[in-house]
């Protein structure tokens, strides 16, 4: 019965590593000389780097194509076709589905796709819910703004896909969407790491006990919480369910997921994705498991705005151990640990923001939130580091101020100056969070 | 686990669903309800390439 399959597909996941990297190598053949004949961006880019599609035959071959960053495609966007630019391969009247990314890092990127490559979407989506055991019995509540952004929107067409029943809690407030959880008795949920623990804060206040609600799965993209082990636990313990990891964006697509073992690591879906790592500092191309990089990705089905060679960014380590689920996919170890850009310089110090969420989220008696401000007094760079004291918990301060000195110290190797706020005081976020500010000027 | 599933029938038969609805596609150049719906069920006929046939070359 394949409900009760394991796998979404039980032949791709438990294919042996060679025959993973041979239909990489063929598929990634295909997208580069679709993208090759069709757009004019990629052909001036690759015909400048003196690379045709047919001399693309191994994976070192593929190492001299040229990568595309973010701010490129912001530049092919000012150029005709409206609104797209000349990376779209596909006329304009197949575009079937418009989103944007978030702008969090600049003028924000338009994505053009086809159905194809919408269904496509929900595919790779389709690989994540199945691994994270959704199954057509649950009824799954999506707490998100329906809107122009991808978010997920490809996890409420998977929902459908799998066989499930979606309720779309769109234009809700949170007070609203959990007394439709309740009415409803939904048993998963999906959401940013944020918007979990905002609003189980906002049940509690209701006078709802979060865990009580019958959610058994949530699962959590936008933001590096899930995979950072003092938030999911944070998570896991409000509402009483298993909180799963996945990372996706909307130039590439969902490509990576936790699964029902969770065993610390993310798959990568490298049936549909091809996700090299690089070393940031010298270029390097790393294999070797437990050494950090950057992901260059590409997406080897998508076909209107192909996503080729995607300097993404994201910090990554491929896993050393095999997962005990059996699939043969990859993992990285941790999800997503961090951003090339994100990663900063303070007193000389690389300075991670994730594990400075890492430490505030294991200490009791800290809310959830908190703010990072980094700038100078004179020439010195300086960190305040603002948290909330949970209430009940004001007497304890002195001690929790000095285990949170002390973890902020062995974790980042950093001192700060610590402030400390009443709880729901800080800035509350309902999706992406932005509690890191960097106000030096470089 | 590719032993205990005959990927090479399954290709077969996918192509020739997609053979067939490429021909009622077709038929639909001045039918859009035809052309249209033909299309979406090409696009879910990739996705079954995508899980099937290309493994099975």
């Amino acid at each position: 019965m394949w409900k009760k399959q394991k796998y979404w597909n039980p032949v791709m996941e438990t294919l042996s590593h060679d025959k993973i990297r041979d239909l990489q190598l063929r598929k990634f053949r295909k997208i580069f000389e679709w993208s090759y004949e069709r757009s004019k961006f990629h052909r001036a880019l690759y015909d400048k780097a003196g690379i045709r599609p047919h001399e693309i035959r191994s994976f070192e071959d593929i190492r001299r194509i040229p990568t595309v960053e973010k701010s490129m495609m912001r530049d092919i966007q000012r150029k005709d076709p409206f609104p797209y630019g000349d990376a779209l391969c596909v006329p304009l009247d197949e575009v079937a589905e418009f989103r944007q990314t978030s702008g969090t890092t600049g003028q924000p990127v338009y994505q053009a796709d086809t159905w194809q490559d919408w269904e496509w979407w929900s595919e790779c989506w389709s690989y994540i819910l199945w691994a994270q055991e959704y199954r057509p019995t649950d009824r799954v509540f999506l707490p998100f703004g329906y809107n122009v952004f991808v978010a997920f929107w490809a996890g409420h067409y998977a929902v459908e896909r799998i066989g499930a029943e979606i309720v779309p809690g769109g234009v809700l407030d949170t007070q609203a969407r959990i007394l439709k959880i309740q009415e409803l008795r939904c048993t998963a949920m999906m959401a940013t790491p944020t918007y979990v623990l905002g609003m189980a804060d906002t049940a509690r206040r209701m006078g709802i006990d979060p865990a009580s609600l019958g959610i058994r799965k949530i699962t959590c993209a936008g933001e590096p919480g899930a995979s950072i082990p003092t938030t999911k636990k944070r998570m896991q313990d409000a509402w009483g369910a298993r909180v799963y990891d996945h990372a996706g964006a909307t130039e590439i697509g969902a490509w990576c997921f936790e699964c029902s073992a969770q065993s610390g690591g993310l798959h990568v879906n490298e049936a549909f994705f091809l996700v090299e790592i690089q070393d940031v500092e010298t270029g390097e191309y790393i294999e070797e498991p437990g050494r950090r990089g950057k992901m260059i990705i590409t997406a080897l089905d998508r076909q209107a705005q192909p996503c080729i060679r995607f300097d993404s960014k994201d910090i990554i380590e491929w896993s050393n151990e095999p997962c005990p689920c059996g699939r043969t996919f990859r993992s990285i170890t941790g999800g997503v640990v961090g951003r090339a850009d994100d990663i900063t310089k303070v007193k000389g110090v690389l300075l991670s923001p994730s594990a400075i969420e890492e430490v505030v989220r294991g200490i009791d008696g800290l809310g959830d939130e908190f703010e990072v401000i980094v700038d100078k007094d004179g020439d010195i760079d300086r960190i305040t580091l603002k948290v909330e004291i949970l209430k009940g918990r004001e007497g304890e301060r002195k001690q929790i101020e000095a285990k949170l000195k002390d973890q902020l110290r062995l974790k980042t190797n950093l001192g700060y100056i610590l402030e400390f706020h009443d709880f729901g005081k800080l800035p509350r976020y309902d999706v992406k969070a932005k509690r890191f500010k960097d106000l030096r000027k470089h | 686990m590719s032993d205990k599933y005959d990927l090479k029938e399954m290709a077969d038969k996918i192509a020739s669903l997609k053979k067939t609805a490429e021909d009622l596609a077709d038929l639909g150049e001045d039918f859009p309800a035809l052309y249209r719906n033909t299309r979406r069920i090409l696009a879910g006929i990739r996705m079954l390439e995508l899980n099937i046939s290309d493994i099975a070359e």
